[in-house]
């Protein structure tokens, strides 16, 4: 430790001097990790808004319960209000006979006319039930079961569709994350070891005089962690540039879309790009490392 | 305290480069091992570096046995020993100054501390005006001194020098041993290895080793064998 206090300055000029060895091909690798680092953020921030999207319509998610024949208005507020405490009922909402004739007629339209041919009102009152789409099974089966319930209309198909969704988004943002990893540390070993083939005489001189490998190898080490931390900076750089002009764009033509917060993603990728990128800097730098420790 | 014995240095080609080398050499002793090119000398000079290690026999070099050590024993040991190679090994593209200072830099000195003997063991070689001359700009001659300042600058216990004679004219020779010679005086055990012997013929207070072909020949204290 005294050692690695004491040649501070040496480390730092190391390190300089070993990444103007081989500029370009540096200058190139910098760019490459950049890009594959921005790709990751790209998928990071696409399984944000995936991920946002989907709990939004998660919640968006419901059913419906339609009370027996004969049940008073006392006990569908009862019935209500038990729905209400059910675990994973987000909200519940008793909707009147005439709101659900108003609902149909916003659903038909010009078509709506239809609707007068009968003399009385034809749809009944039934119990709007919002709630956690992981959830759904037990409420299903609690609500069938309460005495006054009839008949419980649920959007399975399409609830679990939204399941399988938010799952593939997951699922790809773990292999995204997992391929950028890997193509990262074999970019940055490989640069490693050609750096200390490049100073294979200086290395081996070092070695005759007794250096330890520590020693050795820790330029090589900052000279990997600068270069992916430098890619890592301008991916979040360019990631930031791009969210900030798509949600300019958005923003103005599709209003409905609900989007997460732009200053959230923004800190995210600027936090989350460079520390990754240093992660992935030391650990490439490590493995390029094992060509010096087996010798 | 170096000890050597039965050792025997045979290389995967089935070259015997050492053969039953049995040797003792004391702190603060000047030793010249001599003998014709390929007799062994930078064979045996290997060894006590570690570079290679004992086909059979057992080696101590200051407390370091040679065989049973691992590659962190052996960095340890190296670091007591200054070695002035024959090829010098200084490293392109720094200064004499840097060169020497690398020797010294995982020895856990002070910066301070470490350039001041950098610029005394360049003083010392008469390299003071050419600290910050890059290494490729120096001649044959100035090379061999920083590396010779970068062996003597770590304060080792034994200097190895392999063939510091070698390209050098019969005046400059002579100077290069002086120089050698006198680390010795600061307790240092020097071990110097030459085929020309006719340097040597007047040394009184040495160890003489004549090796050939991967034997002793001659051991002797006083003058030259």
């Amino acid at each position: 430790m005294k050692t690695f206090l004491y040649n501070i300055s040496y480390f730092f000029k190391e390190t300089g001097r070993i990444i103007r060895l081989n500029l370009l091909s540096n200058l190139f690798s910098v760019i490459g990790t950049g890009l594959i680092l921005f790709l990751l953020g790209l998928v990071v921030t696409g399984t944000d808004i995936g991920n946002h999207l989907v709990n939004m319509l998660n919640e968006e998610a419901e059913i419906n319960g339609y009370f027996s024949k004969h049940i008073s208005e006392s006990d569908k507020e009862e019935l209500v209000a038990k729905i209400g405490k059910i675990y994973g009922v987000r909200s519940v909402r008793l909707v009147d006979k005439d709101e659900a004739k108003k609902r149909m007629e916003d659903i038909l339209g010009e078509e709506a006319s239809i609707l007068e041919l009968f003399k009385e009102n034809p749809f009944e009152a039934f119990v709007e039930i919002r709630i956690n789409v992981d959830e759904m099974d037990p409420i299903l089966d609690n609500v069938k079961n309460l005495n006054g319930i009839e008949y419980v209309r649920d959007n399975r198909e399409v609830l679990e569709k939204i399941k399988d969704i938010t799952y593939a988004f997951k699922i790809l943002g773990y292999l995204m994350i997992a391929a950028v990893g890997i193509t990262t540390i074999i970019i940055l070993s490989h640069m490693i070891r050609q750096g200390i083939y490049n100073n294979r005489e200086q290395i081996n001189t070092l070695r005759l005089l007794g250096s330890p490998g520590a020693f050795i190898g820790f330029p090589y080490v900052l000279s990997g962690i600068f270069l992916t931390l430098l890619g890592g900076i301008l991916a979040a750089l360019s990631l930031v540039f791009l969210i900030k002009t798509a949600y300019e764009g958005i923003g103005s033509t599709i209003l409905f879309l609900p989007l997460p917060s732009k200053k959230d993603l923004i800190d995210k990728m600027i936090l989350l790009l460079p520390s990754l990128s240093f992660i992935l800097g030391l650990l490439g730098s490590w493995f390029g490392l094992t060509s010096i420790r087996k010798k | 305290m170096i000890i050597s014995e039965n050792v025997s240095l045979i290389y995967p080609d089935k070259t015997q480069a050492l053969s039953n080398v049995n040797l003792e050499i004391k702190p603060g002793e000047l030793v010249y091992i001599t003998g014709p090119s390929g007799s062994g000398k930078t064979s045996f000079l290997k060894l006590l570096m570690g570079m290679e290690f004992p086909t059979s026999g057992s080696l101590s070099v200051f407390g370091h046995e040679i065989n049973k050590s691992n590659y962190g024993n052996i960095q340890k040991l190296r670091r007591k020993i200054g070695p002035v190679f024959q090829e010098f090994k200084l490293i392109q593209g720094r200064t004499a100054l840097e060169n020497v200072m690398m020797g010294m830099r995982f020895l856990g000195i002070k910066p301070k501390q470490m350039k001041e003997q950098a610029h005394e063991a360049l003083e010392k070689v008469g390299l003071g005006h050419k600290k910050y001359s890059k290494v490729e700009n120096l001649s044959w001659g100035e090379s061999q001194r920083v590396a010779i300042a970068r062996a003597v600058a770590r304060k080792p216990l034994l200097i190895l020098a392999d063939e510091p004679t070698g390209n050098l004219d019969y005046d400059n020779a002579i100077n290069i041993l002086k120089l050698l010679k006198s680390f010795r005086e600061e307790d240092t055990t020097v071990i110097i290895t030459t085929h020309a012997t006719h340097l040597i013929n007047n040394e009184k207070n040495a160890m003489f080793i004549n090796v050939y072909k991967g034997r002793i020949t001659a051991e002797r204290k006083g003058m030259a064998v």
